[in-house]
């Protein structure tokens, strides 16, 4: 049984950075170039550029002169380490025991999961759906021991077989320099005549030991299988906060939405991973120089699909203004909450109405502002203006009954009033509160009618006469 | 009543429009109840459901709320409230058995984002009712409206000003409310029939009692 898949991807950070681009971009050719001592290789190369002739290995001035149109970047190895962790995280939803391998590797088990998949096939299928919505180049294959299938994918052998024996005659047919040994090791080997790593494996080890050190004894229980190095296993970290770095500047908040896309996406994996859900963003805009732009995105309900997060997150960033053009994007998950429902009433039904009533607050409020969609509530104050406050909207337990008629709207501002032209027709109720704060109160409230027979709700202060609502 | 068979005929096929008769497809279903047996009368049953209406108002405050209170107050009823003319107060509404956190209220000077708030509202099945408050609904808007309101089979409700030249608009009931001891409704606009001339309506009851000055 073949128990480790490992997956290879010779061309992450540039598959990686294309994924973030709209797909009209991965028509150009692209490629990384890494500089050694003054010289400087070409590493990595997007499939157009390939097709035009350029290969990996190429001196970069080789490569334009081949392809004028070439565009060259660095690479940078700390950047596709931390793509690796992102993509880890978004294979996590489907594989338990991840090992990392950065900068472009990572080895999966899979022993644990064949129930769940019907088999080894079932697993592969499972891994290359999730790995299709990338548009990343790579290599996996199946290994015996974590050292063999990770030897297997690097070289480019797509193995994929669950038997023991055809896994263990294809590493046997590898050439002495993709074993991955130290240079001057495979160096001694080849001198020897052992060209194959099948040719080292039929040699006693005692022997071999005795040769050529006991490094290579220990290699060679690796690699069958007998040797098991602990594998320091991946978590997902406990917070999200992703951020990409685009290809091109980009000025408008419409360019951003494809690496944004991928993002959220990222987002989801990430909380679904937690079995979480989140009821606010933090999208910052880097810019080459000065503070980031930030876009807080508040959710009036918990949202955890990245469709639910992109559509939303358009809303908010239509409102947006960019001042400078973007260099980088990222993403942070700020209050994630578990995904249990939080019934408090005894009906489904009576929750599923109020969450569609959120949702539909949370697009308001996306598009509109927080502060422009608003709930009036009961408050326990007497004083008029805050018995019954006006607030941003929130979803909250009626409060408890109160037999007092008060009239249905409020002035935002009192108005001062004549009392001549009023006819007052009840009261007064005295209301005097607030003595224990800043803003006390002591007013005689009458129901009166104005000359349009109009119901008001007046009161005498101190301070003269006021109109203070309407009763219909 | 007897009629030339061409007309007869033109009748059976639905093509002609009678003033005076009850409408064919009228069904009880369709209508909610204003609250106010004189208006309900008047509408042919109540207000129609998938329906825009036009309230005309004299002045502000002068009683319109008070019409729609009884429809506010029903228990299933989820309202959106789009640039109300001042602060809906929760304790008054809470006395008239208007249920609180069924209430959403957007204040948006914008005259487009507002109208797209009540689209999205209309279309959500969460927002049964829709009360929106503006100076200046062209007629395209007011249409978009009512095509949704059809659509969703919704209410919504357009609080205006009193509208002086009669331009045609998509409304499906249009009323003028004025107030002098009493609150008076003249139907403009009605789905099955003509205009009506102006009658009281007692919406003062859910109001303070009225008397004589103290």
């Amino acid at each position: 049984m073949n128990a480790w898949l490992y997956l290879h991807f010779p061309h992450l950070l540039l598959d990686y950075q294309l994924a973030l681009q709209p797909p009209e971009a991965a028509v150009k050719p692209h490629a990384l170039v890494h500089t050694v001592a003054a010289r400087r290789t070409l590493v990595q190369a997007n499939q157009a550029a390939l097709q035009q002739g350029v290969e990996v290995g190429m001196a970069d001035v080789l490569a334009s002169t081949l392809v004028p149109e070439l565009s060259l970047n660095e690479h940078d190895r700390l950047r596709e380490s931390a793509m690796l962790t992102q993509l880890a995280q978004v294979l996590y939803q489907d594989i338990a025991h991840i090992v990392l391998h950065p900068p472009q590797g990572m080895l999966c088990e899979i022993r644990s999961l064949l129930r769940l998949h019907q088999g080894f096939h079932g697993v592969l299928a499972r891994i290359q759906a999730r790995l299709e919505q990338w548009p990343l180049r790579y290599c996996i294959s199946s290994g015996y021991s974590p050292l063999a299938a990770k030897l297997l994918a690097q070289s480019q052998y797509a193995l994929l077989t669950s038997e023991v024996g055809v896994a263990k005659a294809a590493v046997a047919q590898l050439p002495i320099e993709q074993s991955g040994l130290p240079g001057q090791q495979i160096a001694r080997l080849r001198d020897v005549g052992l060209l194959t790593l099948g040719s080292v494996m039929q040699r006693p080890r005692a022997e071999l030991g005795v040769r050529f050190g006991r490094a290579i004894t220990l290699y060679l229980a690796e690699l069958a299988g007998e040797l098991a190095p602990p594998q320091d296993f991946y978590h997902p970290p406990a917070r999200f906060d992703e951020r990409v770095e685009l290809a091109a500047e980009v000025a408008t908040w419409p360019q951003l939405l494809f690496p944004l896309k991928r993002l959220l996406q990222q987002v989801e994996s990430f909380l679904q991973s937690h079995q979480w859900s989140t009821r606010a963003l933090l999208i910052r805009a880097h810019h080459r120089h000065g503070p980031p732009t930030q876009v807080a995105i508040q959710f009036a309900h918990a949202v955890w699909q990245q469709a639910d997060l992109l559509s939303l997150s358009q809303l908010h960033l239509e409102r947006q203004q960019l001042h400078a053009p973007v260099l980088e994007l990222s993403v942070r998950v700020q209050r994630p909450e578990s995904r249990q429902a939080k019934r408090s009433q005894m009906f489904a039904e009576v929750n599923e109405h109020a969450d569609s009533l959120n949702e539909l607050v949370s697009r308001l409020q996306a598009r509109l502002g927080e502060s422009k969609v608003q709930s009036t509530q009961l408050q326990d104050d007497w004083r008029p203006e805050r018995h019954g406050a006006i607030q941003a909207w929130q979803q909250t337990e009626v409060a408890n009954a109160n037999a007092v008629q008060r009239p249905c709207w409020l002035l935002p501002q009192v108005e001062p009033i004549h009392r001549h032209q009023w006819q007052l027709q009840w009261g007064p109720e005295r209301i005097v509160s607030g003595w224990w704060d800043a803003a006390p109160i002591q007013r005689d409230y009458y129901v009166a009618l104005d000359a349009q027979q109009r119901q008001g709700w007046i009161y005498h202060s101190d301070k003269g006469w006021f109109l203070h609502g309407w009763f219909s | 009543m007897g009629y030339p068979a061409q007309v007869e005929a033109l009748l059976q096929k639905g093509w002609v429009w009678q003033g005076q008769n009850a409408p064919l497809n009228k069904a009880e279903n369709q209508f909610i109840s204003t609250g106010w047996h004189d208006l309900d009368q008047r509408l042919g049953g109540g207000w129609l459901q998938g329906s825009v209406n036009e309230l005309q108002v004299q002045q502000p405050f002068i009683g319109e709320l008070a019409v729609l209170l009884p429809l506010l107050a029903q228990p299933e009823t989820t309202a959106l409230w789009v640039n109300p003319p001042a602060q809906p107060y929760a304790p008054g509404l809470h006395y008239q058995q208007v249920i609180l956190n069924q209430q959403v209220i957007v204040n948006e000077s914008n005259n487009k984002l507002a109208l797209w708030a009540a689209e999205q509202a209309l279309q959500s099945r969460s927002i049964s009712v829709v009360l929106i408050w503006s100076n200046t609904l062209s007629a395209i808007q007011v249409r978009r409206l009512q095509q949704v309101a059809e659509a969703e089979r919704k209410l919504a409700f357009v609080i205006t000003p009193q509208q002086r030249e009669e331009e045609a608009r998509a409304y499906v009931t249009r009323l003028q409310l004025q107030r002098t001891d009493n609150l008076y409704i003249s139907v403009l606009k009605r789905r099955f029939g003509w205009p009506l001339p102006a009658f009281p309506c007692a919406v003062d009851k859910h109001l303070p009692r009225r008397r004589r000055a103290l």
